[in-house]
C-alpha cells in the first residue's frame, strides 16, 4: 500500500489535453493494426484507411484546440513540451498522413506488406515525429528519432517483392543506424559534458558550469550535429538519400520526403535554439559552412538526372541546405522563415510526388524523367501541378516557393548572414537547371495521336504519353488527382496570399522567446 | 447628373466598348464588333454633350468641376488621385475626338469588312479613343501622361496592325521609339514641376506653385517647359521628331485618318494649351517652340510637294497643319489654334477617308503616278475629296479658310518676331494650297487609269495583293489587308460618314466668323481668363484682311496647280529637270531619316553588333557562361560518381564529414 503511495506520489504530472495529439495517432496505430485482423476487401480497402484518416483528422483537430502562442507548456515532467513550434510542425506531419494515405491506396506496396502493417507503421512514425516535435530532453529526442526511424526501415522495404525496395529499406537501416549511433553518441557526451538532459538545464550550464570550449562539449555537439545533419540529409551526410528515395515505394518516398525532412527540422531547430544557443557561436560557423555544401552538392547532384525520385531527392537535400540557413542565423526571424519553408515544402513536393506517383503506376518509363513527355498536351491536370510545383521550387514569384526564399533570405541578411542568403540565391539559380528541364518535357514536345472524345467534346489529338493506356487519365486515379491539385493550389494561393502562413509562423517564432528577436 | 458624373461616362464608354469587343469577339456576328464600337463612342459623344450642356449652365468663371474616383497612388509625399477635370478645354477636344473618331468608326466598319482582324481592330480603335479621352479629360499631370502612354501604345499596335508587313511592324517600332522620347521628356517635365512648384500635381496646383516659385523665365521653367514641348513634338510630329508619322501610314486608312491626322497627332497642341499658364511665364520657350513649329510647317508642306504616295502627302499635310496649330498655341493664339484642330479634324479626316476610297479603287495603290481620271467613276469621292482640298488650301469659306488665318492674323498683330512666323505660315499657305490641287489633279483628272476605266464599266479592279511599299506578295489572311476593297461609291456607311465631315469642312468655320459669331472664343474664354494675350486680339477689320489675303494665296496656289496639271501637263517634270537638287531635298525628306540613320541607328547597331559578338559570345557565353557550366558539369560528374551505390561508400564519406566536423570543433576547444 505505502509503495503504491510513493509511486503515485512520484508518478509524473501528465498534461492530457496537452498529449491527447499523440495520443490521437499512438492509439490510432494499435487500432488500425487491430483492425487489419478483419479479414475481408471492405475492412482492407475501406476500413484500415478510414481509421488510419481518422485518426490522422483527430490529431489535427486536437493540435488545433491545443493551439496556443507564447513560450512551450511542459505537458509530461520535463520530457515533453508543447508550444506552437511543436504543433505547427506536427500539422505538417498529420497532413502529410494523410496525403500518404490517399497515395499508398492503390499502390503494391500496401498490398505487399498489408494494409494495417503499412499504415500502422505510418502511424507510428508519425508518432515518433510528434514526440521528437516536443521533445525537451535528450532522452526524448532519442526516443523520438528511433521511433520514427525504425518504422520506416520497414516501410521502405514494404514492396517486398521487388529488390531495389528491399535494397533501400536495408540501406536506410545500416547508414540509419550509423547516424543514430553517432547521434546518441554526442548525446551521451553533451550529457556528459554539463550533467543534464534537460534542454534548459544544458542550456544554464553552458557557459555557467560548463566552459563554452570544453572539449568533451564541443566533441558532443560535432557527434550530434553529424547525426541530425544524417537525418535532414544534409551534405555530405546525404549519401543515402538519392539511392533510398528511388528504391523506396514511391508513397513512403514522399512521405519520407517531406514528413521526415520536416522532423529532422523540428528537432534541429529545438536542438540548437533552445539546448544550444548559448553556444551558438561554434555551432553557427560550422552548421553555415554544412548549408553551403548542402546546398551546392544537392543542386549539383541533380543537374542530369533521369529518374524523378533521384532528381526530387537531390533537390530535398538542396532544401535542406536553405532551410539550414535558417537555423544558422538563429533569431526568431530564422526560426520563423525556416517554419514557413517547411509549410511550403510540403506544398510543392507533395504536389510534385502526386504527379510521380500518378505517373510511374502507367507509364512504362517509371518515374522517369520520359514518363513525363507530352503530358501537358495529354492531361493538362496532372502538367500543371508538376509545372507550379517545380516552378516553386526554383523560387518563382506568385509560387509559395517564392515568398519562402524570400522570407528565408531576408531572415539570413537580417541575422547578419548576408552571404548565406546570396548562397540560396546562387543555388536557386544552379536549380532551375533541372526544375526547368521537367517543364520543358512536358509542355515542349509535339502532339501526335486521336483521343477517344468525351460526350459532346471534340475529339482530342495528343501526343502518345509514354506506355499510353485507359488509365492513364489521371482521373483513373482521383485520389491522387486531388491531392495533387489541393496541395497545387496551396502553392499558388500561398504565393499570392502568404498572410495566414505568415502569422502562424509568427506565433512559432514565439515558441522560444530566449532568441534574439 | 453633374459634368464631372457625365464626364466618367464619357471615359466608361469606350472602356467598355474595348473589354466587350475584345472577350466577346468570338460571339459577335459579322459587323457585329463594329456596330457595337461604333455604338460606345457614339454614347462617349452624347456623354460629351451631356457635359458641355451642363457646364454651360455654369457662371463663366466657375466652369471647371474636377472628381476622384479612387486612389491611384498614394505613397510619402504624393497623393495622385484617379480624377478628371472638366472645364471647357477638355470637353471642346472631347467633343472633337469622340464626334471625328464616331464618324471613322462607321467609316471603318465597310472599310475595314473583309480584313480578318475585324473584332480586333474595334477593341484598338475603342481602346485608343479610351486613352485618348483620358487624357484630354485628365485630373492631374499622372493621369494625362498615363492616358499620354495609352495613346502611344494605341497608335503603335494600330500602326502595326498588320502585323505580317515588315514594313508595318517596323513603322510601328519607329512610332513607338519616337514617342517615348517624348513620354520620357513629359515625366521629366512632370517631375521638375512636383519638385519645385510646391509638390502638385493637379493643373491649378502646378499652376498656382509656379506662378509663386517662378519669376518670368526662370530657368528651371524654362527646362520644364521645353520638356513639355519635347513631349508634345514627338506625340505631334513636329521637326526634329517628325520621320515617324510618314511611316506611320503603314497602318489601315481609318487609323491614319482617325490617329494619324484628327485627333492623336493633335495632343501636343492640347498639352501646350493646357500648359498655357506656364507658357506665358516662360516667353522663352514658348518662342523656341513657335519657332520650330513656323519651320515644321514649311518644311513639311514642301515634303508634300515632291512625294508620290497619296497616304503620305496627306501625312506630310498633317505635320504642316499641326505646325500651324502649334504656332497659334505657342503664341498665345490659343482660340486660332484650337480653330484650327477643330477644322482640321474635319477636313483631314475627310481627306484620308477620300484616299482611303480611291486606293479601294486602286486594289490597295497608293502611288499618284498610278492614278489619274476618277473623276466619273467616283463621283462621290471626288466631290467629298475636292471639299477637303479646298478646306486643306483655306479657300473662302470653307473651315479652314477661318481658322489658319485666325492664327496667322494673330501673329501679324503680335509683330516683330511673331511677323516673321506669320509670313512663313504664309508663304507655306500657298505651296498648301498647290499641293492640295496637285493631289486632286492628279487623282481625279487626266486621262483615266485602267482601273478607272474599270470602275466606270462598274467592276472594280482586283489587284494583286502586294505591298504597297516593297512590292513583296502577300496572302490575305490575318495580319494581312483583307480579300476584298471597298469604296465610298458602294458602301453606305462610308458614304454616311464621308458626307457629315464634308458639311462639318465647309460650315465648321461658323463658329468662328470675325465680327460675326465668335461662339468658340466665347466658349473657351473661361479656360483663357488668365492669359495675358486674352485682349491682345486683332480687329475685326485687319482680321477680314488677313482673310482676304489668305484667300488670295489660296487662290494663287489653287491656280499655280491647276495651270501645272491641267493647262500645260509636265511644267512640273521640267521645273524639277532645271533644279535637281531641289527634288532632291524634297523627295528624300530633306534626308531627315538619313540623319537620324547615322547619328543614332547606326552608331546604336555598331554598339550593339560589338556587345553581340564580342562581349555577349566572346566573354559572357565564352569564358563566364561556357567556364561555369563547365565547373558545374564536372560537379555532376563527381556527384554522380560518389554515388555508387555501395553503402561503404556511403559510411566513408559520413566519416569524412564528421571527421571535418569534429576537426573543427575541437579546434575551437584548442584555441
Amino acid at each position: 500500500m505505502t509503495t503504491l503511495l510513493i509511486a503515485a506520489a512520484k508518478a509524473p504530472v501528465i498534461d492530457y489535453k496537452g498529449i491527447s495529439p499523440l495520443f490521437a495517432v499512438a492509439g490510432g496505430a494499435v487500432i488500425v493494426l487491430m483492425a487489419a485482423l478483419i479479414r475481408g476487401r471492405f475492412a482492407q480497402r475501406v476500413l484500415v484507411p478510414f481509421l488510419t484518416v481518422g485518426a490522422l483528422g483527430a490529431a489535427i483537430g486536437l493540435s488545433i484546440w491545443n493551439w496556443h502562442t507564447g513560450d512551450s507548456r511542459p505537458i509530461v515532467e520535463g520530457a515533453l513540451a508543447i508550444d506552437p513550434l511543436a504543433l505547427g510542425l506536427s500539422l505538417l506531419f498529420y497532413i502529410t498522413g494523410l496525403a500518404t494515405v490517399a497515395f499508398a491506396w492503390r499502390s503494391r506496396a500496401l498490398r505487399e506488406s498489408g494494409t494495417g502493417e503499412f499504415f500502422g507503421l505510418m502511424l507510428g512514425s508519425i508518432a515518433g515525429m510528434t514526440i521528437l516535435g516536443s521533445a525537451e530532453n535528450l532522452i526524448t529526442l532519442f526516443v523520438g528519432i528511433e521511433l520514427l526511424s525504425i518504422p520506416l526501415y520497414v516501410m521502405c522495404a514494404s514492396d517486398v517483392r521487388r529488390e531495389t525496395s528491399l535494397e533501400s529499406g536495408l540501406k536506410y537501416l545500416v547508414i540509419g543506424s550509423v547516424g543514430s549511433a553517432t547521434l546518441l553518441y554526442g548525446l551521451a557526451l553533451i550529457y556528459g559534458a554539463t550533467g543534464h538532459t534537460g534542454f534548459a538545464e544544458i542550456n544554464n550550464a553552458i557557459g555557467n558550469s560548463v566552459n563554452l570550449t570544453d572539449p568533451l562539449l564541443l566533441t558532443g555537439i560535432a557527434l550530434a550535429a553529424a547525426g541530425l545533419a544524417f537525418k535532414a540529409s544534409v551534405a555530405p551526410f546525404h549519401a543515402w538519400t538519392p539511392d533510398v528515395y528511388e528504391g523506396a515505394p514511391t508513397p513512403v518516398t514522399a512521405f519520407m520526403a517531406v514528413a521526415t525532412k520536416t522532423a529532422a527540422f523540428a528537432v534541429i531547430l529545438r536542438f540548437f535554439l533552445e539546448a544550444l544557443v548559448s553556444a551558438q557561436e561554434q555551432w553557427a560557423p560550422a552548421l553555415a559552412a554544412l548549408a553551403v555544401i548542402t546546398i551546392i552538392v544537392g543542386n549539383v547532384g541533380a543537374i542530369a538526372q533521369n529518374s524523378l525520385k533521384r532528381m526530387l531527392a537531390w533537390s530535398g537535400v538542396a532544401q535542406a541546405g536553405y532551410m539550414l540557413a535558417g537555423v544558422v542565423v538563429g533569431t526568431q526571424l530564422g526560426l520563423q522563415a525556416t517554419a514557413f519553408y517547411l509549410a511550403m515544402y510540403l506544398f510543392m513536393n507533395l504536389a510534385a510526388f502526386g504527379v510521380v506517383i500518378a505517373r510511374e503506376r502507367v507509364s512504362e518509363h517509371g518515374d522517369g524523367l520520359k514518363s513525363l513527355e507530352g503530358l501537358g498536351s495529354a492531361s493538362p491536370l496532372l502538367a500543371w501541378p508538376m509545372t507550379i510545383a517545380m516552378l516553386s521550387l526554383a523560387g518563382f514569384p506568385a509560387t509559395a516557393g517564392f515568398i519562402g526564399k524570400f522570407y528565408l533570405i531576408s531572415a539570413a541578411v537580417d541575422g547578419n548572414w548576408a552571404w548565406l542568403g546570396v548562397m540560396i540565391v546562387v543555388g536557386s539559380m544552379l536549380s532551375l537547371v533541372y526544375y526547368l528541364r521537367v517543364i520543358a518535357v512536358m509542355w515542349m514536345t509535339p502532339l501526335k495521336i486521336e483521343l477517344p472524345g468525351r460526350p459532346r467534346r471534340a475529339r482530342r489529338e495528343v501526343q502518345p504519353v509514354a506506355g499510353w493506356s485507359p488509365e492513364a487519365d489521371p482521373r483513373a486515379q482521383p485520389e491522387v488527382l486531388l491531392v495533387t491539385l489541393i496541395m497545387a493550389a496551396a502553392t499558388i494561393f500561398f504565393g499570392i496570399v502568404p498572410s495566414p502562413l505568415f502569422h502562424l509562423a509568427h506565433d512559432v517564432g514565439t515558441s522560444i522567446s530566449a532568441l534574439f528577436s | 447628373m453633374s459634368a464631372t458624373a457625365w464626364g466618367w461616362l464619357v471615359l466608361a464608354f469606350p472602356l467598355a466598348g474595348t473589354v466587350v469587343i475584345s472577350l466577346g469577339w468570338r460571339a459577335l456576328p459579322g459587323r457585329m464588333a463594329g456596330w457595337l464600337g461604333s455604338g460606345a463612342i457614339l454614347a462617349a459623344f452624347v456623354c460629351a454633350v451631356g457635359a458641355t450642356v451642363k457646364l454651360q449652365k455654369l457662371a463663366p468663371h466657375a466652369r471647371h468641376a474636377s472628381s476622384t474616383l479612387f486612389d491611384y497612388a498614394h505613397s510619402a509625399g504624393i497623393n495622385i488621385g484617379m480624377s478628371i477635370y472638366v472645364d471647357p478645354l477638355s470637353l471642346f477636344m472631347a467633343l472633337v475626338v469622340s464626334g471625328v473618331s464616331f464618324l471613322i468608326h462607321v467609316y471603318s466598319v465597310s472599310y475595314m469588312t473583309s480584313d480578318r482582324g475585324y473584332s480586333r481592330y474595334f477593341a484598338y480603335l475603342n481602346y485608343f479613343v479610351f486613352s485618348m479621352l483620358l487624357l484630354v479629360l485628365a485630373g492631374n499631370i499622372i493621369i494625362l501622361i498615363v492616358g499620354w502612354a495609352g495613346v502611344g501604345m494605341a497608335s503603335y499596335i494600330l500602326i502595326s496592325f498588320w502585323y505580317r508587313r515588315t514594313t508595318a511592324t517596323a513603322a510601328g517600332m519607329k512610332a513607338f521609339v519616337m514617342n517615348v522620347i517624348g513620354d520620357v521628356a513629359l515625366v521629366l517635365a512632370a517631375f521638375l514641376l512636383w519638385r519645385h512648384a510646391g509638390h502638385h500635381v493637379s493643373f491649378n496646383g502646378i499652376f498656382a506653385g509656379s506662378k509663386q516659385a517662378f519669376g518670368t523665365n526662370n530657368g528651371t521653367l524654362i527646362a520644364a517647359c521645353l520638356l513639355l514641348t519635347v513631349g508634345a513634338f514627338a506625340k505631334s510630329a513636329q521637326v526634329p521628331l517628325h520621320t515617324w508619322l510618314p511611316d506611320a501610314m503603314e497602318g489601315p486608312t481609318p487609323v491614319s485618318a482617325l490617329i494619324h491626322a484628327a485627333t492623336m497627332v493633335t495632343a501636343g497642341v492640347y498639352l501646350i494649351a493646357r500648359f498655357h499658364p506656364l507658357y506665358e511665364l516662360a516667353p522663352t520657350a514658348a518662342d523656341i517652340t513657335a519657332g520650330f513649329a513656323a519651320f515644321t510647317l514649311f518644311y513639311a508642306a514642301t515634303c508634300a510637294l515632291a512625294i508620290t504616295d497619296l497616304k503620305r502627302i496627306i501625312a506630310y499635310s498633317t505635320i504642316s497643319q499641326i505646325g500651324y496649330m502649334m504656332l497659334g498655341v505657342s503664341t498665345g493664339g490659343y482660340d486660332g489654334g484650337l480653330f484650327h484642330l477643330m477644322t482640321h479634324a474635319f477636313f483631314k479626316a475627310l481627306l484620308f477617308m477620300g484616299a482611303g476610297s480611291v486606293i479601294g479603287a486602286m486594289a490597295g495603290i497608293q502611288d499618284i503616278d498610278r492614278m489619274g481620271g476618277f473623276r466619273k467613276s467616283m463621283r462621290f469621292t471626288y466631290v467629298t475629296f475636292v471639299v477637303g482640298a479646298l478646306a486643306l488650301a483655306s479657300f473662302p469659306p470653307m473651315s479652314g479658310w477661318f481658322s489658319k488665318d485666325e492664327i496667322l492674323g494673330f501673329d501679324v498683330h503680335r509683330g516683330g518676331y511673331y511677323l516673321v512666323l506669320a509670313i512663313i505660315g504664309f508663304a507655306a499657305a500657298l505651296i498648301t494650297a498647290f499641293y492640295s490641287f496637285r493631289m486632286v489633279f492628279r487623282v481625279f483628272h487626266g486621262a483615266a487609269v485602267p482601273e478607272a476605266q474599270s470602275l466606270e464599266r462598274g467592276e472594280l479592279a482586283h489587284g494583286e495583293h502586294l505591298n504597297p511599299m516593297t512590292g513583296e506578295h502577300e496572302d490575305t489572311d490575318v495580319g494581312f489587308p483583307g480579300a476584298e476593297h471597298h469604296i465610298a461609291e458602294r458602301e453606305w456607311p462610308m458614304k454616311f460618314a464621308m458626307s457629315i465631315l464634308a458639311v462639318l469642312a465647309i460650315i465648321g468655320g461658323i463658329v468662328g466668323i470675325p465680327g460675326v459669331t465668335h461662339w468658340l472664343r466665347n466658349f473657351l474664354d473661361p479656360v483663357f481668363a488668365d492669359s495675358k494675350f486674352i485682349n491682345t486680339q486683332p480687329t475685326d477689320t485687319s482680321s477680314w484682311i488677313g482673310l482676304v489675303v489668305g484667300a488670295g494665296i489660296a487662290l494663287a496656289g489653287i491656280t499655280i496647280a491647276y495651270v501645272c496639271y491641267i493647262r500645260q501637263p509636265g511644267t512640273t517634270g521640267r521645273i524639277a529637270a532645271r533644279v535637281p537638287a531641289l527634288q532632291r531635298l524634297f523627295v528624300n525628306r530633306w534626308y531627315w531619316d538619313e540623319l537620324y540613320d547615322a547619328l543614332f541607328v547606326r552608331p546604336s547597331a555598331t554598339l550593339g553588333n560589338f556587345g553581340r559578338y564580342v562581349v555577349e559570345r566572346a566573354f559572357v557565353q565564352g569564358t563566364l557562361v561556357g567556364g561555369a557550366t563547365r565547373i558545374v558539369g564536372v560537379g555532376t560528374a563527381i556527384a554522380r560518381g560518389l554515388e555508387n551505390g555501395y553503402i561503404r561508400a556511403y559510411a566513408v564519406l559520413m566519416l569524412l564529414g564528421f571527421g571535418g566536423l569534429g576537426l573543427y570543433f575541437l579546434l575551437q576547444a584548442a584555441f
